[in-house]
């Protein structure tokens, strides 16, 4: 059919669903979210919160290239 | 001019209203949750905060409580709603009901109801001292109903009320998807051999996946932002048994005024709507290996 591409960009990685680089992207923004409000809540006396962002945005590169 | 060019040509107006109406005021709300900014403080102007609000909301118990209970209220009324809003589709759309289109009209009637209307009607119907329901309770079962003062009374009253509004519309999304579903495979299902439960489970759900997709994803976004019947019905009470996040939310936007702290707890919300229906559509569309 004229004006439909094929969906060449998804494909399986380690996460346990199929997804094309905006999941991806948008997982890792979930769970970027997710970990610095836990954090807040649980380990921020503990630990600064820079240290959760530093680790989120090496899990989001990790879930963009290899998810 | 290229087919894509005229395409989003059309899609232009569209898209700049959504623009305004939905991406601007986000953007704004984003700002704004970083702000300490209360109009009846004695700084009345916008504060840098950081992350002070969402840093308080996550210690906010009544917050947190109150987006507890929206969410056990967003599932029970979703889950009822589906499987009344089924049950009632078959029905009405079986050959030999009598009166079929005389029941459909009184059945879609609630959809077209205002819900302040809708709550204004349940207080009336419900009220202790006043109200037929907890006048004929008392009479013929001997229950003492009460929803001003019994927190179980209060919240099944604000369930019961809401399958009573929207379960017709699941009802007419259900018969709307029933309707235009193939005959032929449920034919070849029934010659197969396959038992009423097996067509149900195997042929009509993955057929009306789309339909129960989107009727799910309404209802649930809805259930998430009730505001208005519960104002009406309950104010929120007795206590907080019927605060739900929306109306958390007003109380501490309006009448107190605190507009960053609002903006947060909105935020939160957002996010918690987006990942329960992204989880529902992954686990409804997106297995590794399944139908896509």
């Amino acid at each position: 059919m004229a004006g439909v591409q094929p969906q060449k960009t998804q494909r399986d990685g380690f996460l346990p669903i199929r997804t094309n680089g905006f999941d991806r992207g948008f997982i890792s923004v979930v769970i970027l979210i997710l970990v610095h409000l836990l954090w807040m809540r649980f380990l921020e006396g503990v630990l600064p919160l820079w240290v959760a962002t530093v680790l989120c945005l090496a899990l989001a590169v990790f879930i963009i290239r290899k998810g | 001019m290229r087919q894509s060019n005229i395409g989003w040509l059309f899609l232009t107006p569209a898209t700049l209203i959504l623009f305004v109406v939905g991406f601007v005021p986000f953007i704004y709300i984003l700002y704004v949750g970083f702000f300490d900014w209360n109009t009846n403080a004695v700084d009345p102007t916008l504060r840098w905060a950081g992350l002070q609000n969402y840093r308080s909301l996550v210690f906010d118990t009544t917050f947190l409580n109150s987006l507890a209970r929206t969410l056990v209220f967003a599932f029970f009324v979703v889950v009822s709603e589906l499987l009344l809003g089924y049950v009632l589709a078959r029905a009405l759309m079986a050959d030999r009901l009598w009166g079929r289109q005389f029941f459909r009209t009184i059945h879609t009637l609630p959809i077209v109801v205002a819900p302040i209307a809708v709550g204004a009607t349940w207080r009336l119907l419900c009220v202790p001292g006043f109200g037929i329901v907890p006048y004929y309770l008392k009479l013929w079962f001997g229950i003492d109903y009460n929803i001003s003062t019994n927190a179980y009374h209060a919240f099944a009253t604000a369930i019961i009320m809401d399958l009573w509004h929207w379960t017709p519309f699941v009802t007419l999304s259900l018969m709307a998807g029933l309707t235009a579903l193939p005959k032929e495979p449920l034919e070849q299902a029934q010659i197969d051999g396959g038992n009423k439960l097996q067509i149900f489970w195997y042929v009509i759900v993955p057929m009306l996946k789309p339909v129960l997709l989107t009727t799910v994803f309404i209802r649930l976004m809805d259930a998430l932002r009730s505001v208005d019947e519960i104002w009406m019905l309950t104010k929120g009470g007795p206590a907080e048994a019927t605060r739900f996040i929306g109306l958390h939310i007003w109380i501490n936007v309006f009448p107190k005024t605190d507009y960053g702290y609002g903006a947060a707890m909105s935020l939160l919300t957002l996010y918690v709507t987006i990942v329960l229906s992204w989880l529902l559509f992954v686990a409804m569309t997106g297995r590794k290996g399944g139908a896509q």
